[in-house]
């Protein structure tokens, strides 16, 4: 009887850990699936086939790890709506001299600045996975997914590029 | 006229259809993609996501739709949290949200991609009248309380706006038949089309059929009850006509035959509704503008008299952004609205109302958004033609009249966290009385020879006015959620049912004795509302939610509100919920809801008076099986824990089982 009880409670208590698991850590995949489809929502942005550069430094462990992990998600194409996305990266010395890429996604830890001022004079779009480049100005858009989905796009650093996103796209984002 | 101008426009708009390019209109299904979660406009206007709308509001998914096997969407209602359904028969059906539910209730406001489907006639929601199949809806989103500062009149328990899928961005193709017991047949098709790159179109249509819930005594007659029937068609077409530009018609026919509560006896009648409608948004420097316009027309054939209304809706709308934080929308309406009178004709009742609208959502901090809504309606209410000899009020003078109230939504929400959100709210919404209670019914009695009592509209009825206060709470876990809510309602100038117990207007030397419409009562409502959903094992999604509810109504002197059938003390019952699982696994899934409602009163059929329908829980459920080549077989039910249960003082609800078989490509 006592066994019962005992294993009632465990029971229960496996269903409420499941039911109410704790905080789970950033995807590297789901931030590419979130960016991929943000892409589409751009006015006169790329459609079709494109090249997302993968900013990373080499110096820090967990831009390499986030590079890795985005590379390894885009594989040989990766389909955000209508777009399909192959990746390429980059380091972020080699920012100013990228090419034949449509827009970057710039890892953790990189130094944001640098990467905003190339991505700046080359008019290139740039999404980071970290809050603190879009608020810095350096990246057009910072997206996260954990807990909850969160786009925040830099306006001032969107009409630099002379990028423009779509009107209900817009409302449901936060503008900084 | 107002059909030929509308044709006229689509006719031209559909001749500029230009080259294919982005998408302008609102794209559910990739916003919800991208936000992972649901996205409506329901709330503001504006597009947003569901967990962030500033109101109370839940959705239903078409895999929520399928899952359920509900066969109608009174059913499919029944499941979400603090709605009421009055089941009196097995084609009809009253809605409303949290008590207050009544026959032919006239407080919820339902919608078909954003095109009134509410009758206007009596202000009531005939349910197989809507041109929609199953299948075919994207979401249906229910909007708690009073939401008039954006849809306008009537919006005042609640809105239920059913979202399609949309031609332009989603590619559906179904084909369903469904039998069951009690003469069940339902067929439906819907499939959508390219015409060209700039062109898409969605068709539909659909009929069902079933027997009647059985009569146990000896009302209602079997002269007054029908076995239901409907048939209906739709047509989506979106034309893009130039990148930022696009024009959505949509067309609607649908022919219903059933029966219903009205007053204390069941009747018949048959209803043919039509409708087309025009919606062009285009996403300019100066915001996401859309201009809209449609009419609907209601042939309504009662054993008693015939009614054609028709309404007629031009909105035109702007919404924009200032800055980073502010979203505005500002609107503007005119709606023209007709009837004849019946069954005694010779009139015509209309108005015309006038409305001025706008919304500021202001995300004040990341954590913290309010939100202000205010709608002014103004309505022109006239009358035209002759008067039946001796009845009341013979002079259309007495209709030249004008109402114009404000309707308000206020509301600030806080997030502390990202899993935490807590929202304020407060509601102002207007009911306007009906065309039939305004003077679209007269209808003479003679009681015995030399005695006539004219049944009649009121021109000088007072619009009911309700105010919400709501505070809410929701909490996100990874695998469950939470929610409570706290509200408080005020009603006042409550409108009264006919009542034939007693006279409103003595007879005179020149006019008839007169039953009419009047304001009855104020109502007072709280209540507290709990949810929870989530998973617990690999495949199993758990639900349940209990609404309380406490109603006291305050009857103006004189007035006996069982009489004039505004009882709502007695007839809303403190209790309503659900406790509902779902399992997937592989090609199998299955469902099971059970809902319960305490012990409430309602009208007996023999007379005047309330009688207890005691406490109730039915199941529904479905067991489907779905191969990978869009062949699926369900086996589903309703009322499953009983042959035949009393859910109201009507007929008695009778267990139901169908099979169906769908193919979709």
């Amino acid at each position: 009887m006592r066994n019962r009880k005992k294993q009632l409670i465990t029971a229960l208590t496996m269903s409420l850990v499941m039911a109410f698991p704790l905080a789970s850590h950033a995807d590297p995949a789901k931030n590419l699936a979130v960016a991929g489809r943000a892409l589409t929502f751009l006015e006169n942005g790329p459609s079709g086939s494109a090249v997302l550069g993968v900013v990373f430094d080499p110096s820090k462990p967990g831009s390499v790890a986030e590079k890795n992990a985005i590379m390894a998600a885009l594989g040989g194409g990766y389909a955000a709506g209508s777009l399909k996305l192959t990746g390429k990266p980059i380091e972020v010395s080699a920012v100013g001299g990228a090419s034949g890429v449509a827009a970057l996604y710039v890892t953790s830890g990189v130094n944001y600045a640098a990467v905003g001022g190339a991505a700046k004079a080359r008019k290139l779009i740039t999404i980071g996975s970290d809050p603190a480049c879009a608020a810095s100005g350096a990246c057009v858009m910072s997206v996260a997914t954990d807990p909850k989905v969160d786009i925040v796009v830099n306006r001032a650093t969107a009409a630099a590029v002379g990028v423009a996103f779509k009107a209900a796209f817009r409302m449901m984002i936060r503008e900084i | 006229m107002n059909k030929q101008i509308l044709m006229a426009g689509v006719a031209a708009g559909l001749a500029l259809a230009a080259s294919a390019a982005q998408a302008q209109s609102v794209d559910y299904g990739s916003l919800q993609q991208l936000f992972d979660e649901p996205v409506t406009t329901s709330a503001t206007g504006s597009p947003q996501r569901s967990t962030e709308a500033p109101a109370d509001m839940q959705i239903i998914s078409q895999d929520e739709i399928r899952r359920s096997g509900e066969t109608s969407i009174p059913g499919i209602l029944q499941r979400v949290a603090g709605i009421d359904v009055l089941n009196f028969s097995v084609g009809q059906s009253d809605v409303n949200v949290r008590g207050y539910d009544q026959i032919s209730s006239p407080r919820l406001l339902v919608l078909i991609n954003g095109r009134q489907v509410y009758l206007d006639h009596y202000g009531l929601t005939i349910w197989q009248t809507l041109p929609v199949q199953l299948s075919e809806i994207r979401q249906i989103e229910v909007v708690k309380g009073p939401n008039s500062a954006l849809f306008g009149f009537n919006a005042v328990s609640g809105v239920i706006n059913i979202i399609t899928f949309n031609p332009k961005f989603d590619d559906l193709d179904v084909a369903s038949v469904r039998v069951g017991d009690h003469g069940f047949r339902d067929y439906s098709l819907a499939t959508t089309f390219k015409l060209g790159e700039a062109i898409s179109a969605r068709v539909s249509g659909g009929s069902r059929q079933q027997d009647e819930w059985a009569r146990t005594g000896p009302l209602p007659l079997a002269s007054d009850v029908t076995d239901p029937n409907t048939v209906q068609a739709a047509i989506d077409v979106v034309a893009q006509l130039n990148p930022k530009t696009d024009l959505r018609v949509e067309g609607s026919w649908s022919s219903s035959h059933q029966d219903g509560l009205a007053v204390n006896t069941y009747t018949t009648d048959k209803m043919i509704t039509t409708s087309i409608k025009a919606t062009l948004t285009a996403d300019t420097d100066f915001g996401l503008i859309q201009v809209q316009g449609y009419q609907n027309g209601l042939t309504a054939k009662y054993p008693f008299a015939l009614w054609n209304n028709t309404i007629t809706v031009f909105s035109a709308q702007d919404l924009f952004k200032i800055g980073a934080d502010n979203t505005i929308r500002l609107g503007a309406e005119y709606r023209h609205n007709t009837l004849n009178t019946a069954p005694l004709t010779g009139g015509e009742v209309s108005y015309d109302v006038y409305s001025a609208s706008g919304m500021w959502n202001w995300a004040i901090t990341e954590q913290l958004t309010t939100t202000a809504a205010l709608r002014v309606d103004s309505l022109k209410l006239k009358r035209e033609g002759t008067f039946p000899n001796r009845i009341p009020l013979d002079d259309n003078s007495n209709w030249d009249r004008t109402i114009t109230k404000p309707s308000v939504n206020l509301t600030a929400a806080w997030r502390p966290t990202a899993n935490d959100t807590f929202r304020l709210s407060y509601a102002q919404g207007v009911q306007t009385p009906s065309l039939i209670e305004l003077g679209g019914v007269q209808l003479a009695s003679t009681p015995f020879p030399g005695f006539t009592i004219d049944i009649m509209g009121n021109p000088n009825l007072k619009p009911s006015i309700v105010s919400n206060y709501e505070l809410a709470y929701d909490r996100q876990f990874s695998a469950a959620k939470i929610g409570v809510r706290l509200f408080e309602q005020d009603w006042k100038d409550i409108k009264s049912g006919t009542d034939t117990s007693g006279l409103v207007l003595p007879p005179t030397a020149t006019h008839n004795a007169a039953i009419y419409y009047i304001n009855a009562s104020d109502s007072k409502m709280k209540g507290l509302e709990l949810t929870a959903s989530g998973s617990f094992l690999p495949g199993f999604n758990w639900r349940a939610d209990t609404t309380y509810t406490d109603v006291k109504d305050s009857p103006f002197a004189g007035v006996n509100v069982t009489k004039k059938y505004v009882a709502f003390q007695s007839t809303t019952p403190k209790f309503r919920g659900n406790i509902g699982l779902d399992w997937t696994k592989g090609p199998w899934e299955a469902d099971a809801n059970l809902h319960y409602v305490s012990e409430f009163k309602f009208y007996s059929m023999a007379a005047v008076t309330l009688e207890p329908v005691k406490a109730y829980a039915s199941l529904s459920a479905r067991l489907g099986y779905r191969w990978d080549n869009g062949l699926a077989l369900a086996l589903s039910g309703q009322n499953l824990l009983k042959e035949r249960q009393e859910q109201t003082r009507g007929l008695e609800a009778e267990r139901r089982v169908q099979v169906s078989l769908s193919k979709s490509w």
